[in-house]
């Protein structure tokens, strides 16, 4: 997935349209955010929190789960992957990082070792009052309470399309393409989504195209030579995220290090 | 009915009795941990059936208080492990009269362990997946951490209950029953073999859950390390602090019954171990602050400084290494650890090693910020937390006082003549 920071106006389409696909509870004070079941974050970061007008720069940046990789991706190790001690968490072909809710004993070590902060426990129980019991989706299960959760790229969007190509005789697994709902829901197309196995894809053209455009979220070894990359990733693993950024903007990259 | 009635109260009319014979100290004693239990009951079964939002812990701090607990709990027990086995396989009898204290001790943090493991998942229902769907991985190496901690102490917890077997099978009425005596002998008779496999298995869940759970979480500046090199620190602090704590627990008991508990040859040779395993720790910890600042957390381009920022921060790091400094000092130089007051304050700064470490692990690592616009996070655990939190501990000095009291858990005492419990002495 690559996400135009440029383009983003920090409406929050993609964050509804998140939580209503993925059958989001609704508490009681939903403004306790830490404690906040959500997929999808949009975080408001600016340049300088004292600056001014005209000198002060806000940027929002739509965070979800960054469907980590680690170092090796023909074999896949995500940070939150391992850790699970009941293998509720796995690396589908896919490539994305799947949650089974029902096998989660909420431990909530995943959501420690993930350094996203992409992972959400359902610290109540989840509750739909009223007319939202009858807009649920019946393709995205309702986890318990105490379980964690996380954004799965909607893969429920990619089996439903899988199953709907079978149907119609298409047996190529590649050939299935599909939209998650905070793309669909992006009024300025801000979000791209494709297989960035496929160098033939529109979001592979894209990064192609805007090389010096992208980074990834708080990844610095990106910036470093490929020498220096090869030596560091032999010391430890590396999240290598599949979920690219761009901008233009200077600062936005700057405010990506640690000071 | 009748029957069973009276033996209630006549029960009840012990119970009282044995209160009153208290002294007005213990009596005080007594009635805080009953209130704290109480509050443990009350709150448990809100967390229980209401779920983990009373607490402060939250998406971004998903550990908290009990976790605290379980690696102290954890780190202080292993302290068993180490006097079973320089016991049993290093044959040092000067730790005899030592031994059944030790294991019960091991045997309640242990037991805790679990009680603030079931509170602390969010779905304590499921707790049998971790048996059930263990995420081993390929060959015999687990490929999460807390999966090889929740085998290796279960398996750990049981050789314990076979451990404290003898020791509760010595209570006056049980011993009258000939084949429990026999039991109880031989099963002390064997507790070689115990020792040696509860050494084996603490050695791996003592360094998964203090130090590997944490050191394998690459995308965490704040716990990361490479080679797994904080696995092995925590088990050197666990026997040095495990050691220290197992002593203190016998120095406050024998402080209560105003009797000796165990000879002072006792003390000495566990306060030497624990000094000597103190000075191993001190470099490895050492060694390991130096690695954190110099290699492994600018591999996230961040200096290890910037993350001892924070309320739990660098001055952390820097007690623990006063309190490093004061339990080799005091347990090692032979005028102090023969001087009571000294030796006192060395086994409580040798406790205090284990608590800082344990809370700065948890507290500091949890709270260093995962992205560079965010602040240090601030944890204020509830009310809820700190009644199940000190709920635990009290039940856990409760069952020990019990065991002080109506078995023999301290030999020495018997051997010597003093057969009046804690009833006489404190009066």
């Amino acid at each position: 997935m690559a996400i135009d920071l440029d383009k983003c106006t920090g409406c929050g389409a993609c964050a509804i349209a998140c939580a209503q696909e993925n059958n989001m509870p609704i508490f009681e004070d939903d403004s306790d955010i830490p404690k906040r079941v959500s997929f999808l974050e949009l975080m408001k970061v600016t340049n300088d929190r004292d600056a001014k007008y005209p000198d002060v720069e806000v940027c929002y940046i739509p965070k979800m789960c960054q469907q980590c990789e680690g170092n090796d991706p023909k074999n896949p190790k995500p940070p939150c992957v391992s850790v699970c001690p009941v293998v509720a968490t796995d690396v589908g072909d896919d490539g994305i990082v799947s949650q089974v809710w029902s096998r989660c004993i909420g431990c909530r070590y995943c959501q420690a070792s993930c350094p996203y902060e992409a992972r959400a426990f359902n610290w109540w129980k989840p509750r739909y009052e009223g007319d939202f019991k009858n807009s649920l989706n019946p393709e995205v299960s309702i986890a318990s309470r105490g379980t964690v959760v996380k954004c799965q790229f909607c893969s429920h969007i990619w089996k439903r399309e899988r199953d709907r190509a079978v149907e119609n005789g298409v047996l190529d697994i590649n050939a299935v393409t599909y939209t998650p709902a905070c793309v669909a829901s992006c009024p300025t197309k801000a979000f791209v989504f494709g297989d960035l196995n496929d160098p033939d894809s529109e979001l592979c053209r894209l990064l192609e195209k805007e090389k010096d455009r992208k980074f990834r979220l708080v990844h610095t070894i990106d910036e470093k030579d490929e020498k220096t990359r090869e030596k560091l990733m032999h010391i430890k693993n590396f999240p290598n995220p599949k979920v690219y950024y761009l901008t233009s903007k200077a600062w936005i990259r700057e405010m990506m290090r640690f000071k | 009915m009748g029957k069973l009635i009276g033996y209630i109260k006549q029960y009840i009319a012990f119970v009282k009795k044995e209160f009153n014979g208290y002294s007005k100290n213990v009596k005080i004693a007594i009635y805080v941990m009953l209130f704290f239990t109480a509050g443990f009951f009350v709150f448990g079964i809100q967390i229980l059936f209401w779920g983990l939002g009373y607490t402060d812990m939250s998406n971004f701090y998903p550990f908290g208080q009990w976790i605290i607990g379980d690696l102290g709990l954890v780190g202080l027990g292993g302290g068993a492990f180490t006097t079973g086995f320089l016991l049993y396989i290093f044959r040092n009898d000067k730790l005899e009269p030592l031994i059944s204290s030790t294991v019960l001790i091991g045997f309640l943090c242990y037991l805790f362990t679990f009680v603030f493991l079931v509170f602390d998942i969010g779905q304590p229902i499921r707790a049998f997946f971790i048996y059930m769907y263990p995420n081993w991985g390929p060959g015999l190496m687990p490929a999460s951490m807390l999966t090889e901690v929740a085998w290796c102490l279960t398996f750990y917890f049981l050789i314990l209950c076979v451990e404290l077997t003898p020791v509760v099978l010595k209570h006056k009425v049980l011993d009258a029953i000939p084949v429990l005596k026999y039991i109880g002998h031989y099963l002390h008779r064997l507790m070689w073999i115990f020792a040696a496999g509860g050494t084996f298995l603490s050695f791996f869940h003592q360094g998964s859950l203090g130090g590997g759970m944490w050191d394998v979480m690459y995308g965490k500046a704040s716990w990361f390390r490479a080679h797994h090199i904080y696995f092995f620190v925590v088990i050197i602090l666990a026997t040095a602090g495990g050691t220290a704590f197992m002593t203190l627990c016998a120095y406050v008991a024998g402080k209560v019954m105003k009797k000796e508990v165990v000879p002072k040859e006792t003390f000495n040779s566990i306060a030497k171990v624990s000094g000597v395993m103190f000075v191993v720790y001190f470099a490895a910890r050492l060694a390991d602050v130096i690695l954190m600042g110099t290699s492994w957390v600018p591999l996230f381009d961040r200096s290890y400084l910037s993350n001892l920022g924070g309320y739990y921060g660098l001055w952390m790091i820097v007690l623990e290494f006063i309190f490093i400094a004061g339990a080799i000092v005091l347990l090692l130089v032979k005028k102090f650890r023969e001087d009571e007051k000294t030796f006192r304050l060395g086994i409580i700064s040798g406790v205090m090693v284990m608590l800082t470490t344990k809370l700065h692990v948890v507290l500091n690592g949890s709270s260093v910020p995962n992205f560079p616009w965010k602040d240090f996070i601030g944890y204020n655990p509830t009310i809820q937390e700190w009644f199940i939190m000190l709920g635990g501990l009290s039940i856990m000095a409760l069952i020990y006082m019990w065991f002080v009291k109506y078995t023999p858990l301290f030999p020495h005492v018997e051997q010597h003549g003093h057969h009046e419990g804690e009833a006489k002495a404190a009066e």
